[in-house]
């Protein structure tokens, strides 16, 4: 039982993470019907500017995520309108290139300035946050027959589920968020409403940017190393796969989506490729056997809408 | 004043020139020597040239061999195999060269053997680890221990040395993590000692290893054995601390570096590793001298590497001064080292060959300590 509960925690707290990626894809996707391919990216260089703020600047922790946010929200708005804006009348297979080259761009920026090889994440203040991550909230020290809760597990599903619910009311209950639904839908009628199409997907891309970067903060501090310029490549593969799983366009899909992703990879390495006697190495197969499973039966996801695509 | 003080440095200058001439005239004994000497692996050339350096300078100030002087000949491999291929071509139509120390890389060991094999010299390495280094050449020799023996020795450690029952292994999917788990597994099988989980990741892909530890700790495992590099050992005890996994942790050598202390931090202290050869306060007289005399010369304390490059090219200089300087005469001089009390007894223990030109040299086991690898008191005979 305790191992099954220990394998819980790890699945949910790996899905909470992918979770908070997949909202970026999905919120973009929902407006301007671009695969963002450089949101993994933004997610790596927020876990470069928290440990970078932690270690260098000698911030606390709390400031230096607050400096990621800024940091990736400043530098989503950028991408989209250097990048993405010139290419909003083109075909949308040259705006999917474009998102690749930006990819590209960015981990050889990030490789330039804080060099190749992987960094650790710093150590905090031992008394303050150092010790409220580490500290056991529940559980006991050694052994089996202990289920282990830290500190950061706690933090990280806090901020997770915070930060979904706020992101939800957003969209539900504001005007911006009214806004936004409303350009996902059709923005030619959204403008002719009065509506500023070009802030709204600015908001849009920064949302989403401030989002990775809690989710490079967070993981940061859970992996506790491996803060490297490629490191946002496989995550970005399958978060974009969990926006898709879930219904990409969908914000609460994308939310399921990365939950699935993270409980099936670990259930298929905690109980699925031992049984099978199998390499571990295959549980992240599993996942996206389930994603080309859904897909199959479901093409819009598990939430997605059916309407037909007009594009 | 200004020309007699040029003068005197000009008449200095020839004196210089002059000085090994008068004194060598005979013609020198040259030893090629192949390394890493730039490139990525440059850290560990430097090691390479710094030791050759040393021994031959001892060799010569006691009066060279035979009344002959000794020379290195310096081939740049850079760590890669095709320039690895050059550097043997270059060695091996040189006939004055009568036999190579080199070359550090397994893959440029490998490249080089036939080359070397067909022009009949010996090349001996101090520094691949590769199982098949010294397959189907006569004329391949190394002074450490191959992959497979260090797997087999940690299983061997564990069980009889720490006396623990339970081990679950986690291995880098890639040639050097699968070969050195099998090896560990195999003989872990065969002495009883029962492996509870074996865990694949991927280098650069597999970060989380809550999922692997749960396993691992749900399976009751004593001790967990690391069979990969140093980046992805340091990240899981340093995860596995958080945990409140409390294990013994094992690596092979991929994870002696400093890099493992550096992510692995306070976690990292009491891992045990496997190395050839370690300096420390148990290091016999011979390798504290070593390290004394190499630390006067270059400014800088000699590693594992310099320790085994230098007993290579003494062990090279001894055989010299056994058969002289016949290609042939030198490799028969070698394989003629077959058992622990025929064979050359250097800094970092006895060298001696199976019929492969493997060693047959005991794995040293190092332990973290204040983020610092020092010989761990338990080792095993």
């Amino acid at each position: 039982m305790d191992f099954f509960l220990n394998q819980l925690l790890n699945a949910l707290l790996l899905g909470g993470i992918y979770a908070l990626i997949a909202v970026g894809y999905t919120l973009v996707y929902g407006i301007v019907k671009l695969v963002n391919f450089a949101h993994g990216e933004v997610y790596m260089i927020g876990a470069f500017l928290g440990v970078v703020a932690i270690s260098s600047l000698g911030l606390p922790f709390w400031a230096g995520l607050a400096l990621a946010v800024l940091g990736c929200g400043l530098l989503g708005l950028l991408i989209e309108y250097l990048a993405y804006r010139p290419m909003r009348q083109a075909p949308r297979l040259a705006a999917l290139i474009t998102a690749v080259g930006v990819s590209l761009f960015l981990q050889n920026l990030a490789m330039l300035v804080w060099g190749s090889e992987p960094r650790a994440f710093p150590a905090l203040a031992p008394s303050g946050e150092e010790h409220f991550f580490q500290r056991a909230i529940l559980g006991g020290r050694d052994g089996a027959g202990a289920v282990f809760i830290p500190g950061k597990f706690v933090f990280i599903w806090s901020i997770t589920l915070a930060l979904m619910l706020l992101l939800d009311w957003t969209v539900q209950r504001t005007t911006i968020g009214k806004a936004m639904r409303a350009c996902s839908l059709d923005k030619g009628a959204a403008a002719l409403m009065g509506i500023d199409v070009n802030r709204v997907i600015s908001f849009t891309f920064v949302l989403g940017a401030a989002m990775a970067a809690v989710a490079g903060v967070s993981y940061g501090l859970y992996i506790g190393s491996q803060i490297g310029f490629r490191m946002g490549v496989y995550p970005g593969v399958i978060a974009f796969s969990a926006a898709v799983l879930g219904g990409i366009g969908n914000l609460r899909g994308a939310f399921l989506g990365g939950v699935i992703m993270g409980l099936v990879e670990v259930g298929a390495r905690a109980y699925l490729c031992p049984w099978l006697e199998i390499s571990g190495g295959y549980s992240v197969a599993f996942a996206f056997a389930i994603l080309i499973g859904v897909i199959l039966v479901r093409p819009t996801g598990i939430l997605g809408s059916s309407a037909v695509d007009r594009s | 004043m200004k020309s007699s003080r040029t003068f005197l440095g000009l008449a200095a200058l020839a004196a210089l020139a002059a000085l090994p001439l008068s004194l060598w005239a005979a013609e020198p004994i040259r030893l090629g020597v192949a390394g890493p000497f730039t490139g990525s692996g440059a850290m560990y050339g430097v090691m390479i040239r710094n030791a050759a350096t040393l021994a031959l300078e001892e060799a010569n100030a006691a009066g060279g061999i035979g009344g002959r002087p000794i020379e290195a000949e310096y081939g740049d491999d850079e760590g890669k195999n095709d320039k690895a291929v050059t550097v043997a071509k270059k060695f091996a139509t040189d006939q004055r060269i009568c036999m190579v120390i080199g070359h550090f890389n397994s893959t440029c060991s490998l490249a080089g053997k036939p080359i070397y094999r067909d022009a009949e010299v010996v090349q001996f390495s101090p520094g691949s680890t590769n199982i098949h280094v010294c397959e189907g050449s006569d004329y391949t020799f190394r002074n450490l221990y191959r992959d497979d023996y260090q797997g087999a020795f940690m299983a061997d450690y564990i069980k009889k040395t720490l006396g623990l029952e339970r081990v679950a292994v986690f291995f880098d999917n890639d040639d050097y993590g699968k070969g050195l788990k099998d090896a560990f597994v195999a003989r872990a099988q065969a002495i009883g000692l029962q492996v509870v989980t074996v865990q694949d990741y991927v280098r650069e892909k597999t970060s989380d290893f809550a999922p692997l530890l749960d396993l691992a700790r749900n399976a009751q495992a004593q001790a967990i054995f690391i069979s990969g590099l140093y980046a992805e050992a340091g990240t899981i005890v340093k995860q596995a601390r958080e945990k409140g996994i409390r294990t013994q942790f094992l690596g092979g050598d991929g994870v002696f570096g400093p890099g493992f202390t550096e992510i692995g931090g306070e976690a990292a202290n009491g891992t045990l590793i496997t190395t050839p050869f370690l300096f420390g306060p148990s290091s016999s007289e011979a390798a504290k001298s070593f390290a004394k005399r190499f630390k006067e010369r270059f400014g800088r304390e000699p590693d594992t590497w310099a320790a085994l490059t230098y007993d290579a090219v003494t062990m090279a200089l001894d055989g010299i001064r056994a058969v002289g300087t016949d290609r042939n005469d030198l490799r028969d001089w070698m394989a003629g080292h077959t058992s622990r009390e025929k064979g050359f007894k250097g800094i970092t223990g006895v060298t001696y060959f199976d019929h492969n030109g493997d060693c047959l040299k005991p794995v040293m086991v190092a332990v973290v300590e204040g983020g610092r690898f020092v010989p761990a008191p338990k080792q095993m005979e």
